[in-house]
């Protein structure tokens, strides 16, 4: 009775097998036409979050509008000038048009309600209703600008030559498009001024378009400079093509499965057709021992069989591993984590099946004498590569204790690295530095109060609380702290609008711009100004009952951490100052730093899940948890390298990273159970050998596989370091080093780790 | 002959008449539901509940007493007088309103927390009554002149036959580009009004809710403002609706709104 084996099958019917793959494939294909895209990062918290919820209530309770475009206008001779306001009348006019904007809440001169006292008269009226012809109506037009702390910094900067035109979304508007329409408005304008569109929704939405775009691009362009290095390496293109095949079939099946299973693609997701290309490069190893053994035997059908029983333990593994390191994620809290991990570990046992069927069943359609040819080139004593491979070993091999101390000392490094890495994210430096977003963002920050907008919301036990003036006076002593911190760059609240009217009835006298004494006095202000002005002004900005008082606090910065310094100074104020009101931060910018929390906490939680499960397999792969922790150990060191350049050179742990660092470690992992299994099998093979000659033995050969696997994807990787978004960059440049660096760390530490600890490891075993 | 053609001509102008008396313009119609809904009696008096309702269902209550006093053919010149009861930190606050054809109306309110009147001007077309969803234009109506106004159907609305009139700003400085008015054909109340944005979008209706009979005249007791774009929503009720109660002219003056005579303001 024997068992069934599947590449046995395979080899016995190619055709059978072929035909089969590609009508699963053509299965999966069918559900790509239900494909749906979801690039909101915001998305990747379930909308019942606690976080969610809760800016949606504040969102609710003040009238809010969760995105907004920030128009900034800049001429360097200053824009109070007849021509640049006519400029801004008229953009407004046409943003007013758009769709997808709240027209109604649109912050410009000529929407933006002022009031202002004249021969005794109180006036509410927009800022700007005509553009002034003379020289006065300008002048005046300033001093009402200058004199009001509410525009100060907000549609003027303090030099005058900058102003912003705030366009507010209606839900589900496309930031993108809107802020397309806008550049269109602008276009036709000519003159000095210049124009530049900043906010999150333009971030987001121009990352999101810009993502698409260039996974089309990248993802095809890595895919030829890989099929065109394996053809360099195995000089036939049937081959090269049947092993990106592979990958295409694995990537076709488990986007299949994903759009098919309903769910949209999301930021993370669709980084998984490039990762299961990488992991895909694992059958390299198949490809690598058939040439060897094809040279050894001859026969095509036996060194398939043969290639496939000396490598299928390895390759089970390594897959198996992979597989388990996405898998774990399916355990984490945000679902597309759980979809991405699932995705990929799906797609790592596709990949799997296949290399057990489709690749055997496509070596047989090759001629003898096409590899006949190509395995001549194969030696594992004469090739240059395998010399060099073999040094490298040796290196390790002869000289363990300096190797291992160079690594303790590097190990110390990196830890010093990785204590400097900071869990952050920053959606606007997803941009390169002289990209549109990027410049818009940081001239309109530098310029005004911040294009990062965050809440704090204070809430009181009792209605009306707002409306006195010890609450009065504590909001306005808070803002006044916050505006101390560096990131912060304005704050808005219901004490502005308070202290403008209490100066206002008073002739517009500056004595009067203060908390009035008494609470009546407030709430009759208040009430005085919803006479006139537009109600989202003061709804903006205080509930209706008047027990919440929303306090702007506008950002300079999209750092995720921003926040974070906000909500530390609160608790400080608060504890300084005790109150009966509590403080909650809301906003887009409390948002990214929740989100940052718990969707970066959840990857590296999942990380070193994946860690000890990694751990967990080898230990029962090599059937010895001594072979583990040596295996293990070159891996690590890797991770821990890697990591600590990233903490040295200051980049931020952010989700590119973040996704990134468990395909590292199923990737790294390969190499080790690679060289394990193969050392140890060619210790019970060859068995008068001494350690140190199967050692070099194993990294001129399998070793040869590892270097193939690693330049592979090293070479198709790096033309992501061209790409124009910073996060693929940041893959591009991550999963080079990672490789090359995780090859030579294997090639060289375990045969240092092998020979240095072979006492303890072969204890009670026969070298 | 001549008595003959004295006939015909009598006929004739007696037909002309009578055509235009049942044909009446898109203008008339508009003039006539303004003189019904804002010009009724001499002079009118009410205790106004106004809630202002948000998106998320949180309310906030406006309660006063509005005095109104004709002065001149509908259309034409009014004064208004308001006495606040709610918000409580607001009692005792007066407002009012000289309102004249063609140009923004004089406003005056008294502060009582600081014993001051202040002269307050605004803009009718957009700034909101006392932070509700309706303008002071809609509160005291539109001057008819700045817009075309046209007949674009007849059709049942509540089970009563109205003209559906589009009335079109002739000036580009309002914030809708038209509005839709379905005008009641028999007592000419407007029982509902949809407003439409610059994009053409439906943004604000109004609604006539409930229509009563006061001293003859047919008035609306109910009505709501709803804001479709911000979900704000705001809706009034007349309690104590009154006509020809022979308001004072005197009442209308800076001394009464500090010291506002009790008999008009319960």
């Amino acid at each position: 009775m024997r068992k069934f084996s599947l590449v046995e099958f395979s080899v016995e019917h190619p055709k059978l097998v072929v035909v089969l793959s590609v009508l699963i494939t053509l299965l999966f294909m069918t559900q790509f036409p239900k494909m749906r895209t979801d690039t909101n990062p915001k998305n990747m918290l379930p909308a019942t979050s606690d976080v969610r919820v809760w800016n949606d209530e504040v969102e609710k309770t003040f009238g809010l509008y969760e995105d907004m475009i920030a128009l900034g206008i800049v001429n360097e001779k200053g824009i109070l000038n007849k021509d640049t306001l006519a400029k801004i009348r008229r953009i407004t006019d046409e943003i007013l048009k758009l769709k997808g904007v709240a027209a109604r809440d649109v912050s410009s001169f000529t929407t933006i309600d002022n009031v202002t006292v004249e021969g005794g008269t109180l006036r509410v009226a927009p800022l700007m209703t005509t553009v002034p012809e003379d020289t006065g109506g300008i002048e005046y037009l300033g001093k009402m600008l200058y004199d009001n702390p509410l525009f100060l910094n907000r549609i003027i900067s303090k030099d005058g030559k900058t102003t912003a035109i705030y366009v507010p979304l209606e839900k589900g508007g496309n930031g993108k498009e809107i802020a397309d329409k806008i550049r269109e408005i602008v276009k036709k304008e000519n003159g000095d001024e210049r124009y530049y569109i900043a906010g999150d929704p333009v971030a987001r939405d121009t990352f999101g378009a810009e993502m698409f775009k260039l996974m089309a691009i990248f993802a095809p362009i890595a895919g030829m400079i890989m099929l065109f290095v394996r053809y360099l390496m195995f000089r036939d293109l049937f081959l090269s093509i049947t092993l990106m095949m592979d990958a295409m079939i694995s990537i076709v099946w488990s986007m299949g499965l994903l759009i098919g299973l309903g769910f949209p693609i999301h930021i993370m997701s669709s980084m998984a057709p490039v990762f299961l290309m990488a992991i895909a490069t694992d059958s390299i190893h198949i490809f690598n021992e058939f040439y060897f053994r094809y040279r050894e035997t001859k026969d095509k059908k036996k060194a398939i069989i043969e290639t496939m029983h000396a490598v299928s333990r390895p390759v089970r593994y390594t897959a198996l591993a992979t597989a388990a390191g996405f898998a774990v994620l399916l355990f984490m809290n945000i679902i597309p984590v759980k979809v991405f991990g699932g995705l990929v570990a799906f797609g790592t046992i596709s990949l799997r099946i296949l290399s057990f069927s489709f690749i055997p069943a496509m070596f047989t359609f090759v001629k003898e004498e096409k590899i006949a040819k190509i395995a001549g080139t194969e030696d594992t004593s004469m090739g240059r590569s395998s010399q060099f491979l073999r040094k490298l070993a040796g290196f390790g091999a002869h000289h363990p204790k300096n190797t291992v101390m160079v690594g303790l000392v590097l190990f110390v490094i990196a830890v010093v690295g990785l204590s400097r890495i900071t869990v952050n994210n920053n959606l606007v430096e997803w941009f390169k530095k002289g990209s549109d977003v990027r410049v818009a963002d940081s001239v309109m920050n530098k310029a005004l109060g911040g294009t990062s907008l965050g809440y704090v919301v204070a809430i009181a036990k009792d209605d009306d609380y707002i409306k006195t003036p010890e609450a009065m006076t504590y909001i306005e002593g808070l803002q006044r702290r916050l505006e101390k911190l560096p990131v912060v760059g304005k704050t808005t609240s219901v004490v502005d609008y308070v202290k403008r009217i209490n100066r206002v009835l008073h002739d517009d006298d500056p004595k009067y711009d203060i908390v009035p004494e008494t609470g009546e006095m407030i709430g009759q202000y208040l009430f005085l100004f919803s006479m006139s002005a537009k109600p989202s002004d003061l709804d903006n900005v205080v509930d209706y009952p008047f027990r919440r008082a929303n306090i702007w606090v506008q950002l300079k910065t999209w750092d995720a951490q921003a926040m974070k310094s906000v909500i530390e100074a609160v608790d400080d104020y608060k504890k300084a100052n005790p109150t009966p009101m509590e403080m909650k931060p809301s906003g887009i910018a409390y948002f990214n730093l929740v989100w940052n929390h718990e969707v970066l906490w959840d990857m590296v939680k999942g990380f070193v899940l994946a860690l000890i499960v990694v751990f967990g397999i080898l230990a029962f792969d090599f059937r010895s948890i001594k072979w583990a922790i040596v295996g293990y150990t070159p891996l690590l060191f890797t991770i821990l390298l890697v990591y600590g350049v990233v903490g040295f050179t200051g980049k931020d742990f952010d989700m590119p990273i973040s996704v990134l660092s468990t395909l590292s470690l199923g990737m790294a992992v390969d190499f080790a159970i690679h060289f394990v299994s193969r050392l140890r099998q060619r210790l019970k093979e060859a068995p008068g050998e001494s350690l140190s000659d199967a050692l070099l033995w194993t990294a001129a050969r399998p070793g040869k596989g590892i270097m193939r696997n690693a330049l592979l994807f090293a070479a198709s990787f790096a033309v992501m370091i061209f790409a124009p978004l910073t996060p693929y960059i940041t893959v591009g440049a991550f999963i080079v080093s990672m490789m090359l660096l995780s090859a030579v760390m294997t090639l060289i530490y375990l045969p240092a780790l092998v020979t240095l600890m072979q006492g303890w490891l072969f204890k009670g075993e026969k070298i | 002959m001549k008595r003959s053609l004295i006939i015909v001509a009598a006929i004739a102008v007696s037909v002309a008449l009578c055509g235009s008396l049942f044909a009446v313009t898109p203008d008339e119609m508009m003039k006539k539901s303004q003189a019904a809904f804002l010009y009724q009696g001499k002079d009118f008096k009410a205790r106004v509940m106004m809630k202002l309702v948000s998106k998320g269902g949180q309310e906030r209550v406006r309660e006063m007493t509005m005095l109104r006093k004709n002065y001149g053919p509908a259309g034409g010149e009014q004064k208004y007088f308001i006495y606040f009861f709610q918000p409580a930190d607001v009692k005792d606050m007066t407002f009012m309103v000289y309102k004249y054809p063609g140009r923004d109306a004089d406003r005056w309110l008294f502060v009582p927390a600081i014993n001051m009147v202040r002269r307050i001007a605004a803009k009718d077309k957009y700034s909101s009554f006392v932070g509700s969803d309706f303008t002071y234009e809609d509160v005291s109506g539109r001057d008819l002149q700045e817009d075309t106004h046209s007949l674009v159907k007849e059709e049942k609305y509540g089970g009563k036959d109205c003209y559906v009139v589009k009335s079109t700003p002739k000036a580009a400085d309002m914030e809708y580009s038209y509005k839709l008015s379905w005008i009641d054909k028999a007592d000419f109340l407007p029982l509902k009004e949809e407003y439409y944005d610059k994009r053409g979008d439906l943004y604000k209706v109004f609604t006539a809710d409930e229509v009563k009979d006061v001293k003859g005249f047919p008035t609306i007791t109910k009505r709501t403002m709803k804001n479709l774009q911000s979900g704000h929503m705001t809706e009034v009720t007349y309690a104590k609706a009154d006509y020809n109660v022979g308001i004072e002219d005197s009442l209308f003056s800076e001394r009464y709104l500090k010291q506002p005579p009790k008999k008009w303001i319960e």
